[in-house]
């Protein structure tokens, strides 16, 4: 080629360049809404759900989970585990750029790791997926600099050991980060630069106005369609609806007192966007503070006097869905195959007549407790005990956090409450609600036999067999009635037409990186 | 006149002192704890509740808080905000404080002058059809609460005619909305004060001496009778202003305006304390000043009220 031809040749490239750069620029940037600031944007002290919405656009893990609850591979392309599960070896996927342009290794996720031990931090959520690797607890009593357990195989293989069978480790939602990063933006680096290896990368946070992340160009997965998405903070749930209407956003996340009024209105019928919360709801009935609760007959009689679909329509107007156990759909390990929660008030006199509480004639009367915003839902529950059991039942409504920690030390006997999975796995609701050890039964539900599939479950670290352990755990649960599942809500949201591939998932927001917007 | 304002301001310490006293103790007594919130689904891991009140200084008693918390006002230091980890309450401040006074006073600015004409124009057609009709819209501008006005006007402007943002700050054309109908109700009760007061000053000697020596009619309103009917309004602009600053709560939610009214009411459902408190004090000293100056520009506008001069 000739030096001229050269020259022309970069001022085509450089045309070229140009063009693409408008392009980029001419890429539209996704409008949402979020209901109050993200409490952080660091992955480290990372904590609560909203920053979750953000974050998880900004960070991965090991592995990520699909719309519909499937567990794919991410930042690990493969892993194993030894026979117990005491040792998994990860292979981290090759090729992988991170935010700043640097290729990411073994080295960041001993990293995150590390820094998420370290006391002082103020590590949030993810630390406690580490509590059962080797060395983890020196590092938190800062006996130890480095993390024991981690073994650096090669640049791209790891191998983390355990104290204890740890089966669930590879879908744990870390989010791993960039190991070059504090050191060359310092210590407040969060809210300047962007550390991780998502589809977005962090922009910028202006408090209490608006999150900015911008499409990752060299995504792995390849690049975002969109250029960025604006996470506008809107407290008020009327004033998103309307910054909707007038076309200030393209997707609402709906607060759940707007969502039965937005769910019924034919204006919105093709606009709606409805998926069912991976969080379980439950009647909670503590044996040890109310006698006849120990009857299982009892406790039968008391799932068959809910008339479930009257009260999907009626206290929540259809944004409300079936649960027949205790795992919801979306979480692995969920099975859609319980039979459906009959409402039967013939049966549920019968079962009380058998329990020698005929026609509610002996039961104490009990009160049934929650917080404010379910108000509507204990009247309905105090009326229908009434009706159809002739069972005294009185509404208490609490403050909030005086009753969970009520709930917390068992004081509670009778209420309705939930439990919202933290990872995608059917081990979150069973083990923390229904296992006996657990500081998060607070109905203080007690059987030796589930307990003893759930620790058989524990230790087995193939996914399709622990499935079925989790089936078998939830139908004993069933079966012995040890409480009476309610509707699941679900996360509800509004999205313009011109808008298409982003919906909502039982954790929130789907993926954002092949959103289109005409 | 300088001294009657340093000792008015010294007057401001234990008024200080007391708000100070008031919003931590119910701040504290306020069933709630800010751990737990902190904490949400995570609320019976004992050891990281212990961690993060340790963090905080929870874990002292009551009274070492207190001292804690008032030797940081003295030196300036408000403490860290419970909500955003690692983040200082003059940091979380700062934002809404860039925004609530300017709100505060674009909807003075525009209550008073509009507020003015209106009393006026009633009080020259005293009785007439039009003074009834100002009066009748009068009574239905402090009477809307100004969320309801606030929906219906977001509706008709942003949503329907679509010439105007439905939220947000930083823009002219996001400001009308919010700082129109923060003027309604203040701009209103001006229109009514000062027909009052025009009325009587109407009723004067020294409007009859001026009228008597055939001044203009325009003179006398202008000249006369619109400057004393000025003076006992300049208390009343005084408590508006105040009234605006720390009363733009409900419209900055509305509008999303990130200024502090909005930002107090989410630090109380967060139980962010120091936040809280700080905005507290904050209004508590803006109030306190603006008392001070009303009463030190009465001195300047009427002479007859001397401020401890003698």
């Amino acid at each position: 080629m000739s030096y001229r031809g050269s020259w022309r040749g970069i001022g085509l490239a450089v045309g070229m360049l140009a063009a693409m750069a408008t392009a980029a620029e001419a890429q539209p940037v996704f409008k949402t809404n979020i209901i109050a600031d993200p409490a952080m944007v660091d992955p480290i002290t990372y904590s609560e759900i909203i920053a979750g919405r953000v974050m998880d656009k900004v960070y991965e893990g090991f592995s990520a989970n699909t719309a519909e609850g499937k567990i794919v591979p991410a930042l690990a392309t493969e892993w194993k585990a030894n026979d117990n599960a005491t040792v998994w070896r990860f292979t981290l996927r090759k090729g992988v750029k991170m935010h700043s342009g640097r290729e990411f290794t073994a080295k960041d996720v001993k990293y995150t790791f590390e820094q998420l031990l370290t006391p002082g931090n103020k590590a949030g959520l993810n630390s406690a997926y580490l509590s059962s690797v080797a060395g983890a607890k020196d590092m938190k009593d800062g006996k130890a600099t480095e993390l024991a357990g981690f073994t650096a195989v090669d640049s791209h293989t790891i191998e983390v050991r355990f104290n204890e069978p740890e089966v669930l480790f590879p879908i744990y939602p870390f989010y791993l980060m960039d190991s070059g990063t504090v050191a060359e933006s310092g210590a407040d680096w969060a809210t300047k630069v962007s550390a991780g290896t998502g589809p977005f990368k962090f922009n910028s946070w202006k408090r209490g106005v608006e999150v900015k992340i911008d499409a990752h160009k060299d995504y792995w997965g390849g690049a975002p369609t969109i250029g960025g998405v604006q996470f506008l903070i809107v407290p008020a749930a009327d004033t998103a609806l309307s910054m909707y209407e007038a076309g200030e956003l393209h997707f609402a996340l709906l607060a759940d007192s707007l969502a039965r009024r937005i769910i019924t209105d034919p204006k919105y019928k093709d606009q709606v966007v409805q998926a069912a919360r991976a969080q379980i709801n439950y009647l909670g009935m503590n044996q040890n503070l109310y006698a006849p609760f120990k009857d299982k007959r009892v406790r039968e009689a008391v799932s068959l006097a809910l008339d479930r679909p009257a009260m999907m329509k009626g206290l929540w107007g259809g944004t409300a869905l079936p649960l027949n156990g205790q795992v919801t759909p979306g979480v692995a390990g969920y099975n859609p195959g319980l039979p459906e929660l009959k409402y039967d008030p013939e049966r549920a006199k019968k079962l009380l007549a058998e329990a020698g509480y005929p026609g509610g004639k002996g039961l104490p009367p009990i009160e049934i407790v929650s917080t404010e915003p379910s108000k509507d839902e204990l009247a309905y529950y105090a009326n229908q005990f009434k009706r159809v059991l002739g069972w005294d039942v009185s509404v208490k409504i609490a403050e909030r956090a005086t009753h969970i920690r009520q709930m917390n030390a068992g004081e509670v006997a009778f209420f309705p409450w939930g439990w919202t999975a933290g990872y995608p796995d059917a081990m979150y609701y069973l083990s923390q609600v229904w296992y006996s050890k657990s500081p998060y039964n607070r109905s203080r539900w007690s059987n030796a036999e589930f307990d003893k599939v759930i620790d058989k479950a524990r230790t087995v670290s193939n996914a399709d067999e622990r499935y079925k352990l989790y089936n078998e755990a939830e139908k004993i649960l069933m079966a012995e009635w040890g409480t009476a599942p309610l509707p699941i809500l679900s996360n509800i949201a509004l999205r313009k037409p011109n808008v298409k591939n982003v919906t909502m998932t039982p954790f929130g927001y789907s993926d954002f990186n092949k959103i289109t917007i005409n | 006149m300088l001294s009657y304002a340093l000792r008015r301001l010294l007057g401001l310490v234990p008024v200080l002192m007391a708000v100070v006293l008031l919003t931590f103790a119910t701040n504290h007594m306020t069933p709630g704890d800010p751990v737990g919130t902190m904490l949400g689904d995570q609320s019976a891991n004992v050891v990281l509740a212990a961690k993060l009140r340790a963090e905080y200084g929870l874990d002292q008693p009551l009274w070492t808080q207190f001292t804690g918390y008032v030797y940081g006002l003295a030196v300036g230091d408000f403490g860290l905000s419970y909500r955003f980890v690692g983040v200082k309450v003059t940091d979380v401040i700062w934002d809404g404080l860039k925004i609530s006074p300017v709100l505060a006073l674009a909807g003075t600015a525009v209550a008073v002058p509009l507020g003015l004409i209106v009393g006026v124009f009633a009080a020259l057609r005293r009785n007439t059809l039009a003074d009834t009709g100002v009066i009748l819209a009068l009574t239905a501008g402090i009477s809307v609460p100004n969320f309801a006005m606030a929906a219906y006007l977001v509706y008709l402007f942003s949503i329907q005619l679509a010439v105007l943002p439905v939220a947000g700050w930083g823009t002219f054309s996001q400001a009308i909305l919010p700082v129109g109908i923060l003027a309604i109700a203040p701009a209103a009760y001006i229109a009514r004060l000062s027909r009052t007061y025009m009325l009587e000053v109407l009723q004067q000697d020294y409007i009859r001496t001026a009228r008597a020596k055939g001044l203009r009619e325009r003179l006398v309103i202008y000249r006369h009778a619109l400057r004393n009917t000025l003076v006992p309004l300049l208390t009343t602009i005084g408590i508006i202003f105040g009234g605006l600053l720390s009363g733009t709560f409900v419209i900055e939610t509305v509008f999303n305006i990130p200024g502090l009214g909005r930002l107090a009411i989410q630090s109380i459902f967060a139980r962010d304390y120091p936040v809280t408190m700080a905005i507290v004090l904050l209004f508590t000293g803006f109030y306190t000043l603006i008392n001070l100056a009303v009463d030190l520009l009465y001195g300047i506008v009427d002479p007859r009220i001397r401020l401890g001069s003698r």
